[in-house]
């Protein structure tokens, strides 16, 4: 495979205008399992945004409406101030770029390419030198110059991802949508193709939705995040405000590696099993709430300090660091940290440690 | 023990250690089931289609040319290709339509069709041509109207190219549905997103995809509906040079113990599946590239 290089200053993809997209209240049951549940969301001209969640989250449906290949059962979508599902999946002018990509096996490069330009009616396709001209264009920008001859079973995963991506962006799309675009791809390639298309949307400025179940992709790659959860929006934010203020334990815990206590709150301080904690409840109301933390947010505690004990049940070596696993409390929750992987064990298998950061969401 | 006394210790006897894959039988087992698949093909396949041609060739090549363009035989065999000129269009029309209908729709009903498919292949022919004389026979509930109308079915072109269609139809539409359900309806939503109407999407995604199963399919449609005996030899009653196929007409000339006509025509009909095997085998040699490409992606 090519080495995919930084993108040159090339001519940019010729376009109208980016266009706001704002959905509203969107309903979608298929049969009576529901999909999509009052989904409301605006995005921005230009914006690039993440849709992300678990399998059944309802990102890929929502997608699929946007496209056209799908019909909510209730709501809006609208392009630019206008409504969209009034019309047909041929006629949105969205780039759609299907997960396995969908390549038209038994035509060229150069013809996938083209495709959506010559199957427009005679008034609007432009002349073959034109289209020429575009096709060739798309593949500099791909980087796949050279291969127009080829047939996709002739590429590799990457290179059909991104003939998938310059066959979408061909028609001039309002709107550019990718259905899990790396999903089928090794780690590598992935990580080369993730970087190289943040360039190509600063370059050509779509407003690009992506569905992703890869947090690490979504916080690296998009503008904004919308995270999901059984047919519902549970934050959208962009990936500083979504990894550092999860607003749900859902959010918190798909985004990174999370360990959850039941604790409660009384009089603004966090006490577990009524032993006072020395963590601020950060506005949280008193009762009882779960406090979130990551494992490799927490000090290991010295002496007598207030802190979270737990028994050590497993440990396994994680990166750079050693996982603990823990079991905390009378109740025996099950939570994980790690330690430098030179720290001496205290005896008896006991460990003391305080998250130095944390969340916690009432309950 | 160092590795160069192990090596050593082994090689003298390295050439009588022979590795095959585990799923590779011992060679007499191999040997054994060609043979035994050889023989097969030659006592029930090859010396028949051979006994055919040295039959139909034993009076010469004269005698062969003269059964062939005897007016009864060249009316059956005008009367085959003009069956077959009307049925196998008729049955890539229905075999499209429903594997298309199948493999990229859900609807009600899709199974039950599914299945009545492959009726033809369960029932006897002899049945099939039953249906048809019962439904437009003299004796049948449009037996009279049709009388009074002029319009003869039964005993007549159109009664056997009816015979023709239902014996041959899922031979398309078997050979279409399981790869067009492989290869899903993601090629059809792509095009539709690119703004392809729905003609366009058929015609310049939908079959192209296909078209290696679909000409297969009409070849194989082809050779049952120019070959189909039991169905057509019910409703065409056996008028010579009028109601015969090639088959019936091979038929009535063997009854007549007219053997060397009856082998020529035979003949022809032996060919033609010789002809429908070799231009497979051509096609799947020529285009095996670009027939992988189409299964797989």
């Amino acid at each position: 495979m090519n080495a995919i290089n930084p993108i040159d200053a090339v001519e940019s993809v010729a376009l109208g205008a980016p266009i706001d997209v704002t959905i509203e209240n969107v309903e979608k049951a298929f049969g009576d399992t529901p999909a999509l549940h009052g989904v409301s969301l605006d995005v921005k001209a230009g914006e690039l945004v993440a849709l992300l969640g678990p399998s059944g989250s309802g990102k890929t449906t929502l997608l699929r409406i946007l496209a056209g290949l799908d019909a909510p059962t209730a709501g809006r979508v609208l392009f630019g101030g206008d409504d969209a599902l009034g019309l047909r999946v041929q006629d949105r002018n969205v780039g759609f770029v299907f997960q396995h990509y969908a390549l038209f096996r038994h035509m060229t490069v150069y013809d996938n390419i083209a495709f959506g330009l010559t199957v427009r009616p005679r008034a609007e396709r432009p002349p073959k030198a034109e289209i020429r001209k575009r096709v060739l264009h798309l593949l500099d920008l791909v980087q796949l110059s050279g291969l127009d001859k080829r047939y996709p079973s002739q590429l590799s995963g990457g290179q059909r991802q991104r003939v998938a991506l310059a066959r979408a962006l061909a028609i001039e799309p309002r709107v550019l949508l990718l259905d899990e675009p790396f999903g089928a791809l090794d780690a590598q390639v992935r990580k080369d193709l993730r970087r190289w298309l943040r360039e190509l949307h600063d370059q050509t400025g779509h407003t690009t939705f992506f569905v992703t179940h890869d947090q690490e992709e979504a916080l690296e790659l998009a503008d904004r995040v919308v995270v999901m959860s059984k047919g519902q929006i549970e934050q959208v934010g962009t990936p500083d405000e979504i990894y550092d203020a999860p607003a749900s334990p859902f959010v918190f815990g798909f985004i990174g590696e999370s360990s959850f206590l039941p604790v409660t709150v009384v009089d603004g301080a966090v006490q577990l099993d009524g032993t006072p904690l020395d963590l601020a409840a950060l506005g949280a109301p008193s009762g009882a709430a779960t406090l979130g933390f990551r494992p490799h947010d927490i000090s290991i505690v010295e002496g007598d300090a207030p802190a979270i004990v737990g028994q050590i049940i497993a440990e396994r070596r994680h990166g750079g660091a050693r996982r603990l696993e823990l079991e905390v409390g009378s109740a025996r929750h099950r939570v994980e940290i790690d330690m430098a992987v030179d720290h001496t064990r205290q005896e008896g298998g006991l460990v003391a440690f305080r998250p130095h950061r944390w969340r916690l969401f009432p309950r | 023990m160092s590795d160069e006394a192990f090596t050593s210790a082994r090689l003298p006897g390295a050439s009588a250690i022979h590795f095959r894959p585990v799923t590779v039988e011992r060679r007499r087992i191999r040997v054994g089931l060609i043979l035994v698949s050889l023989a097969f093909l030659g006592l029930f396949l090859v010396l028949p289609v051979v006994a055919v041609f040295v039959e139909a060739l034993r009076g010469g090549l004269p005698a062969f040319t003269e059964a062939i363009f005897e007016p009864d035989a060249a009316a059956a065999i005008r009367l085959t290709l003009l069956v077959a000129a009307i049925s196998v269009p008729c049955n890539l029309v229905f075999g499209v339509a429903a594997a298309w209908a199948i493999a990229k729709f859900d609807f009600k009903g899709k199974s039950l069709l599914n299945t009545l498919i492959d009726l033809p292949f369960s029932v006897s022919p002899v049945i099939a041509g039953l249906i048809y004389i019962l439904m437009f026979g003299s004796q049948s509930l449009l037996g009279p109207w049709l009388k009074s109308e002029g319009i003869q079915v039964i005993f007549a072109v159109p009664g056997i190219v009816l015979a023709t269609i239902f014996v041959t139809f899922p031979f398309v539409a078997r050979e279409l549905i399981p790869l067009m359900e492989e290869q899903g309806r993601g090629d059809e939503e792509a095009a539709l997103s690119l703004g392809a109407s729905g003609f366009q999407v058929f015609f310049r995604v939908t079959l192209p995809n296909v078209k290696w199963a679909l000409l297969y399919g009409v070849l194989l449609c082809n050779a049952r509906a120019m070959g189909e005996f039991g169905a057509v030899s019910v409703v065409s009653g056996h008028i010579r040079g009028l109601t015969n196929t090639m088959p019936l007409h091979v038929e009535i000339l063997y009854n007549e113990y007219n053997f060397a006509a009856a082998f020529a025509v035979a003949s022809l009909l032996a060919l033609l599946a010789l002809f429908t095997l070799v231009v497979k085998s051509v096609l799947e040699w020529r285009y095996a590239e670009e027939i992988a490409a189409t299964r797989r992606h």
